[in-house]
């Protein structure tokens, strides 16, 4: 098969590592070849980090520019920084956050006439790279599925529901269950739901 | 779910991080003896050791100091005929290396392994340090993995060529494989209970100075010979053939982009993998070099595999044009990737790349101008270093002598005060540099010397450092920054700590006692939590004359918190009362908490509830005190 590369990102302590072992998993049960490469690096929170994912006949652990088929953003701005690495429409799953750094906190109080930048314009910005965006209020639909941290899953969820993704939806399912931590167990399982719906929808838009 | 893995029993294949597998693989050559200090990125090889080490309960295991003592470790458990097993950073060997030099020398007994891994990119590191020289230096034999599952051949591999020729094996690997996870063949896992030996069914001689030195570096030599000779067969160097008088000779994860690189140009061009980096397989790289006319060789960082292989064309193949560094076409730092081989493939071969990287990079380039902010490393929320910085600050702020001091700084993760907010740090070079380089300042400077080490720095390599300073009665003060734990690499045991590996028992050593009984002018234990509170006794330890020690005592929050956690204890978090606060924005400036950001409806302050950590250190730099604890309700 064609390889199928992912790129995750996202701000350290968001669980982008949790993202890539469920995947990971739903992909060798459903017998594809997987490889990553991470980046475990300082132990710090806060910064920003982004896994490399790829499915199917993968040889490098590094995806090379411009030839990722989805991103998978748990903070908006974190799909910017990455976005060279995306393929001419390639599809963009983004969380609505935006996480404002200190650097740009401290902007704002030097000038009192500017304001953190906006998912607007951020999306704005991806969307000069592809037209396949969808902007997802996981955090939302984590708190609707019973539980804030399970935007993991409501992305995973919507990440299923794009035509091309390689991986059956019913081995993330599994997979999802089988990897949070069983206490959350159902309120994961109904933000993967959700995400699916949320995703379907977005991407027939 | 990886953890698991390495546990299991019987064979088969599983997803696993190159260092979990290396870990498996020392495991299933029924290793006994495991010692290592943490750096990335090797850490998670500490850490899965620790981790299934209650499990099996048939092999030992040391948090080492340093990775020198770690290395010594293993090598007197090889010399008492167990297999022992070592990992640590680049920078890991340097400190190691006076031992290592040596134990070729005297070799050892049983299968002895240890892993180096360079950084590339310094993503984690103080330098790009290349560290595939100290085979060469040692007359060490060194190996190279690619994949993870290699990682894993190789290790099972280097304990046997260990006991083999009774030297040390080095694995040397970069963080692109340390940190890559692919799918791994296992073994089966047959453990042997763990029995100690005795020294007489054991003993030799592991002594080495002049006379003996001369006949064992006699004895060295020949012994390389014969690994020469076993590496040339290796399998692990071996031609992936191809068509052309194009030839490629790589080695490591350049392999890996090389490979993906032809497949994505669509060519197949003759390649050399090297597995041993020492000894070299001479005879193979000759012959590929007789068989080609152009060879491109693939490396990061120095030209260490193009040198030597520029010296056997010299009798191989004089005329064959080498396109590598010293040609101009790879650059000799930072990290390679498929894009920078396929584009050198692309001109040599005249053709197209696969995609137009430039284009695409200059298509992202445009459209983060102008938006997209920074987001530079900093310390995490609820982070004692943030106190403790801020205090330092205020004090030479309020004895005026912000710039009539020198601030060496050290490897932890209050390197970052050079980092905004703080653009704070004189020098940092080394684990214990600090207090080596404040000798030499106090000596040549007018200024106040002041050197600032972590606990588990402390113990690693500052040491001799501070009884150096003592000692030679040097006006120096120097902050301890005692949070709990070798926080920056994942929070591992250190002397400072009550348990080892595995969470079993240690004795913690008691710091403010061993620097009274040095001699130690005065020494001073502050809460970096109380932040206003540290002001005035760092202010009091500047001024003093002497050798002045500020122990900052508070736990590393990520440590904490999960402590916190297991105890059943809530992490109540913070809030800015806004009828309080008065837009000083103290909070803000030089503080830089990632919990902290400003309502854009009343520029006042807010906390991000889910990313407080509950420190209420904001509170103690606010003048009006308007942070403060939420109330919760019951």
């Amino acid at each position: 098969m064609k390889t199928y590369n992912i790129i995750f990102t996202g701000v350290g302590g968001q669980g982008l590592m949790l993202l890539s072992s469920i995947l990971g998993k739903a992909a060798v049960d459903a017998g594809l070849e997987v490889m990553t490469g991470e980046q475990h690096g300082l132990s710090q929170r806060s910064g920003s980090i982004y896994v490399h994912f790829r499915v199917g006949e993968p040889i490098s652990p590094i995806i090379p520019y411009g030839t990722a088929d989805m991103m998978i953003a748990m903070e908006a701005t974190e799909a910017l920084r990455y976005i060279e690495y995306l393929r001419d429409d390639g599809v963009v799953i983004m969380s609505n956050r935006v996480m404002p750094s200190p650097i740009e906190t401290a902007e704002l109080i030097a000038d009192k006439e500017r304001n953190y930048v906006t998912l607007e314009m951020i999306e704005e910005r991806v969307r000069t790279v592809t037209s396949r965006v969808v902007v997802l209020d996981s955090l939302g639909l984590a708190m609707k599925a019973g539980n804030p941290r399970t935007e993991n899953s409501v992305l995973v969820g919507a990440a299923c529901a794009c035509e091309d993704f390689p991986i059956p939806v019913e081995k993330v399912r599994e997979a999802v269950l089988a990897l949070v931590p069983p206490k959350t167990r159902d309120a994961n399982s109904r933000a993967f739901e959700l995400g699916l719906k949320a995703g379907a929808s977005c991407l027939r838009e | 779910m990886t953890v698991e893995d390495v546990k299991r029993e019987d064979h088969g294949p599983a997803l696993m991080l190159t260092n979990e597998a290396v870990v498996r693989a020392a495991l299933e050559a029924d290793v006994k003896v495991v010692a290592a200090y943490p750096g990335s990125p090797t850490s998670e090889i500490l850490d899965t050791f620790s981790e299934v080490l209650t499990h099996f309960g048939d092999f030992r295991m040391h948090v080492a100091i340093n990775e020198k003592v770690a290395l010594e470790t293993v090598a007197g458990a090889s010399m008492a005929g167990m297999r022992s097993f070592t990992s640590m950073k680049s920078v890991g060997m340097n400190v190691a290396s006076d031992s290592m030099l040596s134990m070729a020398y005297t070799g050892l007994r049983a299968g002895c392994v240890c892993l180096i891994a360079d950084d590339p990119h310094a993503h984690s590191s103080q330098s790009e340090q290349d560290g595939r020289y100290f085979g060469e230096a040692a007359y060490v034999p060194m190996i190279e993995p690619s994949t993870a599952q290699e990682a894993y051949d190789m290790v099972k591999w280097a304990f046997e060529v260990s006991e083999r020729y009774r030297t040390l094996v080095i694995v040397r690997t970069t963080t692109r494989v340390n940190h890559q996870r692919g799918m791994v063949r296992l073994g089966d896992l047959k453990r042997t209970p763990f029995k100690r030996k005795r020294w007489a069914d054991v003993r030799d001689s592991y002594f080495t100075v002049g006379a003996v030195a001369r006949e064992l570096k006699a004895r060295l030599l020949e012994k390389v010979k014969r690994i020469r000779e076993e590496f040339e067969e290796s399998e692990f160097n071996r031609v992936d053939e191809g068509e052309g008088d194009v030839g490629i000779i790589t080695a490591g994860v350049c392999y890996l982009h090389v490979k993906e690189a032809m497949r994505n140009l669509g060519v197949s061009l003759p390649v050399l993998k090297i597995g041993t980096l020492y000894p070299l397989p001479e005879r193979k790289i000759a012959d590929f070099l007789k068989r080609v006319s152009t060879v491109i060789v693939v490396e990061e960082l120095s030209p260490f595999l193009e040198t030597r292989i520029t010296a056997l064309a010299k009798d191989a193949n004089p005329s064959v044009r080498i396109i590598g560094k010293r040609s101009g076409h790879f650059p000799e730092m930072l990290e390679y990737n498929v894009p920078i081989v396929e584009r050198v493939l692309a001109g040599v071969l005249g053709r197209e790349t696969s995609v137009d990287y430039d284009a695409v990079l200059e298509r992202a380039k445009r459209a983060k101008e102008g938006v997209l902010p920074d987001r530079a490393p900093i310390f995490c929320p609820g982070c004692p270093h943030r106190g403790t910085l801020w205090a330092f600050r205020q004090a030479l702020t309020r004895l005026k002598i912000r710039d009539k001091i020198v601030f060496n700084n050290d490897i932890g993760c209050y390197s970052m005060a050079f980092l905004p907010p703080n653009n704070f740090s004189d020098s940092m070079l080394a684990m214990g540099a600090s207090v080596g380089l404040s000798a030499g300042m106090e000596m040549a400077l007018e200024d106040k010397v002041i050197a600032m080490v972590g606990d588990s720095t402390l113990y690693h390599a500052a040491l001799p450092g501070i009884v150096n300073l003592i000692h030679h009665n040097s006006n120096v003060t120097l902050f301890v920054l005692d949070n709990s734990v070798t926080a920056m690499t994942g929070q591992q045991p250190n002397p400072n700590s009550t348990y080892d590996a595995g969470h079993t028992p240690a004795r913690k050593i008691n710091m403010e006692r061993f620097f009274e009984a040095l001699g130690a002018d005065s020494v001073t234990i502050i809460d970096p939590y109380e932040t206003r509170e540290c002001v005035k006794p760092i202010m009091e330890a500047i001024q003093r004359p002497g050798f002045n020690v500020i122990i900052s005592r508070r736990e590393c929050a990520l440590y904490g918190d999960r402590e916190k956690k297991k105890r059943g204890e809530k992490i109540v978090p913070s809030v800015n009362d806004k009828e309080v606060c008065r837009n000083i924005y103290a909070c803000i400036r030089e503080f830089y908490c990632p919990a902290i950001v400003i309502d854009e409806s009343d520029r006042k302050m807010v906390i991000q509830q889910d990313l407080c950590d509950g420190c209420l250190e904001c509170r103690q730099v606010c003048p009006v005190d308007a942070p403060r604890r939420m109330e919760v309700r019951q």
